[in-house]
């Protein structure tokens, strides 16, 4: 509510009532504007994750597993005993020209997937042996290092370097299952048609929908061929990734 | 809050718009590299993957 008082020279005085504060306002106002600033916070925290964080981890594994040289050593595949012991490094073509990554032995999100990028399963045999070599890694946030697992295709092949050989797999099938069906890691591994005893398999594994984790991805490979390290990088890989 | 820290930043309005633009770049550095990364252990602790 408010008076109007015109005066005789025409000015136009407004009188309006002194509005006492509310009790608590000033509280009020400062609650509502911390609410609102762990609001922002919040939504900050989720683009660090998804964007931030992701790349900037991607590129510090990346980066690790290019700059690994033979004098830091992979550990020779008969003598991995230990969480972390780095054994490998895994080529990509479908990731990347550039794309590599370590591999290291156990699935802990530390020191192992968050640091490293690829984890071994522990329980599963190593690289080139018969039986079902598996590995995970995390499909988005802290690199990312599968995000584009569901891009591999037939035709398709990885490239595993570690101490003494290179292991080459090619490409069978992929998979979406449910994070109980523990089986698609076994020796023969279920749901993969056609998996036979005696064969000398590769696993990827990863979470899937990207950032959603409620179901697990899965990209079988059988061993195409095997070279020793002395003979340097496959040539097929060469082409792809130049000279090292 | 926040109009408490306007009052307070010295000089024209352009002066405090540049002052304000600056301590938000402070603080969302702070965050990215020592808060979110803090956060993001408490949130998600430690775990181990299931396939």
């Amino acid at each position: 509510m408010s008076d109007i008082q015109e005066l005789p020279d025409g000015t136009r005085i407004i009188w309006a009532p002194i509005v006492k504060p509310k009790p608590y306002a000033f509280v009020t106002q400062v609650l509502g504007e911390v609410l609102l600033t762990a609001g922002v916070i919040l939504m900050l925290f989720v683009g660090y994750k998804t964007l931030f964080q992701d790349s900037l981890v991607g590129n510090q594994q990346s980066e690790f597993a290019k700059n690994f040289t033979e004098s830091d050593g992979f550990v020779p595949l008969d003598e991995v005993t230990k969480e972390a012991d780095i054994f490998g490094r895994m080529y990509v073509p479908r990731f990347g020209e550039s794309w590599t990554r370590l591999i290291a032995e156990g699935t802990r999100w530390h020191p192992v997937l968050n640091e490293i990028g690829i984890g071994h399963y522990s329980n599963t045999v190593m690289p080139g042996e018969v039986g079902n070599f598996s590995i995970a890694a995390h499909r988005g946030g802290f690199g990312g290092a599968f995000r584009d697992i569901d891009k591999l295709t037939n035709g398709d092949r990885v490239y595993i370097e570690t101490k003494e050989t290179w292991f080459i797999y090619k490409f069978l099938e992929t998979e979406v299952v449910l994070p109980t069906d523990v089986g698609v890691i076994d020796a023969v591994p279920e749901k993969l048609d056609g998996a036979t005893y005696g064969s000398r398999y590769l696993t990827m594994t990863s979470c899937t929908p990207i950032f959603i984790n409620t179901e697990r991805i899965i990209s079988w490979f059988e061993l195409e061929r095997t070279q020793n390290t002395a003979a340097g990088m496959p040539r097929d890989l060469k082409i792809v990734v130049g000279s090292k | 809050m926040y109009s408490w820290l306007w009052r307070k930043l010295p000089g024209s309005r352009m002066q405090k718009i540049l002052q304000a633009a600056l301590l938000t770049a402070v603080a969302l550095a702070a965050m990215c590299f020592f808060v979110f990364p803090w956060l993001d252990e408490v949130v998600f602790p430690e775990t181990n993957t299931d396939i």
